[in-house]
């Protein structure tokens, strides 16, 4: 009990921001469109939401690894998920099967990250350029298959942005608390906050961060699958726009992007944060230059509040 | 030990990058009739310094031990701005220098906010580079125009002749440019504590280093550069755009690290970026050569990109770093 | 010797509540710090520094026939202090660059005329300290890495007594140094200590306090516990206070 309560502190201190911000929002919104938050309407909303939390959730793992641990090829990835589940095997082989595609959007997923995982852990490239030649290449061959957009998907796949989208978000959730009562968790963490510390204590600093690549590259996949499932149909030009704003809402929900602090209730909440002030900017029908000016105001104040906050929380605690 | 080794040395990485552009235009010369025509020469020449002054403020920025995302905003913002104005018949001189101010405003903000807080530049950059590019368009609605006076156009003009060198003047520039940014890193108190405060930020401090006047600074003058870039570009394509930086996004971070610098800092250096540019231009030009479409072309140099790094861009294993 | 003390710490106190204490530095004066890890004497250092705000009194240093309160480390430094931190990697070295670079890096200006730095001039300003302080470096282009743990300490030694300073703060100056270069370290404190420099050296080891101060400040608790010179100091009398019995 103690444990978790102190993990709840630990929460509300590193996410402290990002719940005002949600609360603030989510009070906004209800007061600009009540409609829009009827419980009937949870389905539609969960699904427009859920390509974000996807994305943000996804990049955590990895920057949680810590020493410059990021993937910028999320975003080029579930575009790349997308392509594959719809182009190659619905469109082209006649693939339907939930199974089939499902798996087929994990493995895709999985095989990116072990990608990422081998060149930045293993062959040890720098992350950032690593996922940036990934992010190259499968922006390049999700073009390569999909040249313009096409259509459709299949039914159920499209209901699982609507009556069903919480489906793939649970899915999330479950492999994480799963993830969490392992050791390997904690192994991730402290690698995360000390990797020489940890290796001198034999933690296998190279095979936990790959597996956090693996962990980002299957989340990866589901996102995708969520991607899809909201746009009905395959897009290359989608996917890679979600890259930079996951990592915006990692940041956001208080996660370290030095490692080891924070955790993936953080990065989901920030990235219903980004999605609920996009959902206020549009309401207010304004141009979509002020809406980028906003957005990019508000992602700026939110990570100095953070720090603000931060350190002076540090400060009190110090005397 | 890997940093005494010869390509795990600074400068024998910039070599290296420069060995493989010598063994890409060699490629290119067999395989693509043409490739080594004074025009193609021309062309690679002046697109490689463009990105080449892209790259400056990157490659202090990495040394600094950071990185720039709004890189290609503050060109953007840059380019339509100075079209812009320039169309409203300011001054070109003025122009130039209310385009300079802004972005050093930009910069400087970046480089502050990140230091004195402790956020990630990541995070900064590319929030106030999504702000400069929303009121550039708020601005313009969308729909900028104006374009460059004719001396800019000339000075980045393919088919221009430097006096009697056959190559417009931003080449000649960028040498010259090359070798005033080195001697600022070697030789001037300022390049000495970029390399201090990248190698070790702990120990900076007492070593009589401010970190964040270094880093407003630092920040400061990348977004300056990134400005140049945008005026430059809207001389090379004629008209304003604002999405026209998008492209040195990822390119710039590719090309200072191909050119042998380190994304932790305190290692890095101009002429390795240089060489670094020359390496993308050089593959983005061979591929489109061979005939491939874009998005292949974009593949091939997520790949190439990667060999060249895993071949001398290796991080040390943690059990090196106790 | 002159009467006018160089440094004076007035009613100072490292923790809040703890007993505050004054002292008095003098002109060539080496003085010592000991304790047990963690008992202040480390941050009664780095208050001497200015890296530490204490909570309650002054450091004050002469300048000028008056004194200036001590306001933060840059003004320290501007005001005749340097400081020699304890740990190397963490807060000492530049690991990639230069043993040149490494030991001219505070001082850069006096390399500089025009913006641009001499190479000449800051060889040869780095040549006087590798002769004085014997430091075995071949080539001093090499990367400060390849030096021997003792020699990289002398680099950081040459590094501070650039700053051509009239109070040197160590902080555990011979950590992890071969015996060879600590007799080296001890005859260059000694000397510039002759030469009028005041020493204030915090060390694990007793017995170099012993050999090298004329005075030895034991802390226990964030509390100055003793203060020891002449007949007094003693391995007995430094322990006995460390653990707090009564000498």
């Amino acid at each position: 009990m103690g444990n978790l309560s102190s993990a709840a502190a630990g929460f509300l201190r590193s996410a402290g921001f990002a719940i005002v911000l949600f609360v603030l929002l989510l009070a906004v919104n209800l007061l600009l469109n009540p409609a829009r938050y009827l419980p009937g309407n949870w389905g539609t909303l969960i699904g427009l939401a859920a390509p974000l939390i996807g994305a943000s959730l996804a990049s955590a793992p990895v920057i949680l690894a810590g020493r410059g641990g990021i993937d910028i090829s999320v975003g080029p990835a579930m575009g790349f998920v997308n392509a594959v589940v719809i182009q190659a095997l619905f469109l082209n082989l006649g693939i339907a099967s939930p199974a089939l595609l499902i798996g087929a959007a994990l493995l895709t997923g999985l095989a990116v990250g072990a990608i990422n995982g081998l060149l930045a852990t293993i062959v040890r490239i720098q992350p950032i350029v690593a996922t940036l030649g990934t992010y190259l290449v499968l922006a390049g061959i999700t073009l390569t298959i999909v040249p313009a957009p096409v259509g459709p998907a299949p039914a159920w796949l499209k209901a699982m942005s609507a009556s069903w989208s919480v489906l793939p978000l649970a899915a999330i959730l479950v492999i994480w608390l799963g993830i969490r009562r392992l050791p390997y968790y904690d192994l991730l963490m402290a690698v995360g906050s000390d990797d020489r510390a940890a290796y001198s204590a034999g933690v296998p600093v190279t095979k936990v961060r790959f597996v956090a690549y693996l962990i980002t590259g299957l989340f990866s996949g589901i996102a995708g699958l969520m991607l899809t499932a909201l746009i009905g149909s395959a897009d290359p030009n989608i996917g890679a726009n979600y890259t930079l704003i996951a990592i915006a809402s990692v940041a956001l929900g208080g996660v370290s992007l030095a490692g080891g602090r924070g955790g993936l209730a953080g990065a989901a909440l920030g990235a219903i944060d980004i999605f609920l002030l996009q959902s206020v900017l549009t309401s207010f029908n304004v141009s979509t230059y002020v809406l980028q000016i906003a957005y990019g105001t508000i992602l700026v104040a939110a990570v100095v509040l953070t720090a603000l906050q931060e350190k002076l929380f540090n400060g009190v605690r110090a005397r | 030990m890997r940093s005494s080794g010869f390509l795990g040395g600074t400068s024998g990485r910039a070599l290296a990058a420069f060995l493989i552009v010598i063994a890409l235009h060699v490629v290119g010369t067999m395989l693509i009739p043409g490739y080594s025509q004074p025009f193609a020469i021309r062309a690679l020449l002046v697109l490689a310094s463009l990105l080449a002054i892209a790259c400056i403020g990157q490659t202090l920025v990495v040394i600094l031990g950071g990185i720039d995302l709004s890189i290609p905003f503050v060109i953007g913002f840059a380019n339509v701005v100075a079209a812009q104005l320039y169309g409203e018949q300011w001054n070109f001189g003025l122009v130039c220098a209310v385009v300079g101010l802004g972005a050093l405003l930009i910069g400087a903000f970046n480089g502050y906010v990140s230091r004195r807080l402790d956020i990630h530049p990541l995070i900064v950059t590319l929030g106030t580079g999504m702000v400069t590019q929303g009121a550039v368009l708020l601005w313009t609605a969308g729909f900028p125009s104006g374009s460059a006076p004719q001396a800019v156009s000339d000075f980045v003009s393919i088919g221009g002749s430097a006096g009697p060198l056959p190559v417009p003047w931003i080449v000649p520039a960028v040498v010259v440019l090359g070798f005033l940014v080195a001697i600022l890193l070697a030789r001037t108190p300022y390049g000495r504590r970029l390399y201090a405060l990248g190698s070790n930020p702990g120990a900076a401090p007492l070593a009589l280093i401010d970190p964040v006047a270094m880093w407003t600074i630092t920040f400061a003058l990348s977004a300056f550069c990134s400005a140049i870039t945008g005026v430059l570009l809207l001389g090379f394509t004629g008209s304003a755009y604002g999405d026209v930086g998008q492209p040195y996004l990822f390119q710039t971070i590719a090309a200072v690290v191909v050119g042998g610098a380190a994304m932790v800092g305190g290692q890095g250096s101009y002429l390795g970026t240089i060489a670094g540019a020359l390496v993308l231009t050089e593959i983005n030009t061979l591929l489109i050569g061979l005939g491939f479409q874009p998005s292949a072309v974009q593949a091939a140099l997520g790949v190439i990109i990667v060999l060249l790094v895993s071949l001398y861009g290796r991080e040390r294993h943690v059990s090196k770093t106790i | 010797m002159s009467e006018t003390p160089r440094m004076i710490i007035d009613d100072l106190a490292l923790k809040p509540g703890s007993s505050p204490f004054s002292q008095k530095l003098q002109r060539g004066e080496i003085v010592g710090l000991a304790g047990l890890d963690g008992h202040g004497q480390q941050r009664f250092l780095e208050t001497l520094a200015g890296l530490e705000k204490p909570p309650r009194g002054t450091v004050s240093i002469a300048r000028n026939m008056e004194y200036v309160l001590l306001k933060g480390f840059r003004h320290g430094v501007a005001n005749g202090i340097a400081y020699l931190p304890r740990d190397r990697r963490a807060t000492g070295i530049f690991p990639s660059m230069s043993i040149l670079d490494n030991f001219a890096i505070s001082t850069v200006w006096r390399d500089t005329s025009g913006g641009i730095i001499r190479t000449a001039r800051r060889g040869a300003r780095f040549e006087q300290y590798r002769q004085r302080l014997a430091i075995k470096a071949p080539d001093p282009k090499a990367p400060i890495t390849t030096l021997s743990g003792g020699n990289q300490q002398k680099v950081l030694l040459a590094r501070a007594l650039a700053l051509s300073p009239e109070i040197l703060l160590l902080n555990d100056p011979t950590r992890g140094v071969d015996v060879a270069t600590r007799h080296v370290l001890y005859d260059v404190f000694r000397g510039v200590a002759r030469e009028g420099m005041t020493l204030v050296i915090l060390s694990s080891e007793i017995e170099e306090i012993l050999l090298l101060c004329q005075r030895v400040l034991v802390f226990r608790e964030h509390e100055l516990a003793a203060e020891l010179a002449g007949d007094e100091m003693s391995t007995e009398g430094v322990i006995s206070a460390m653990f707090g019995k009564a000498a």
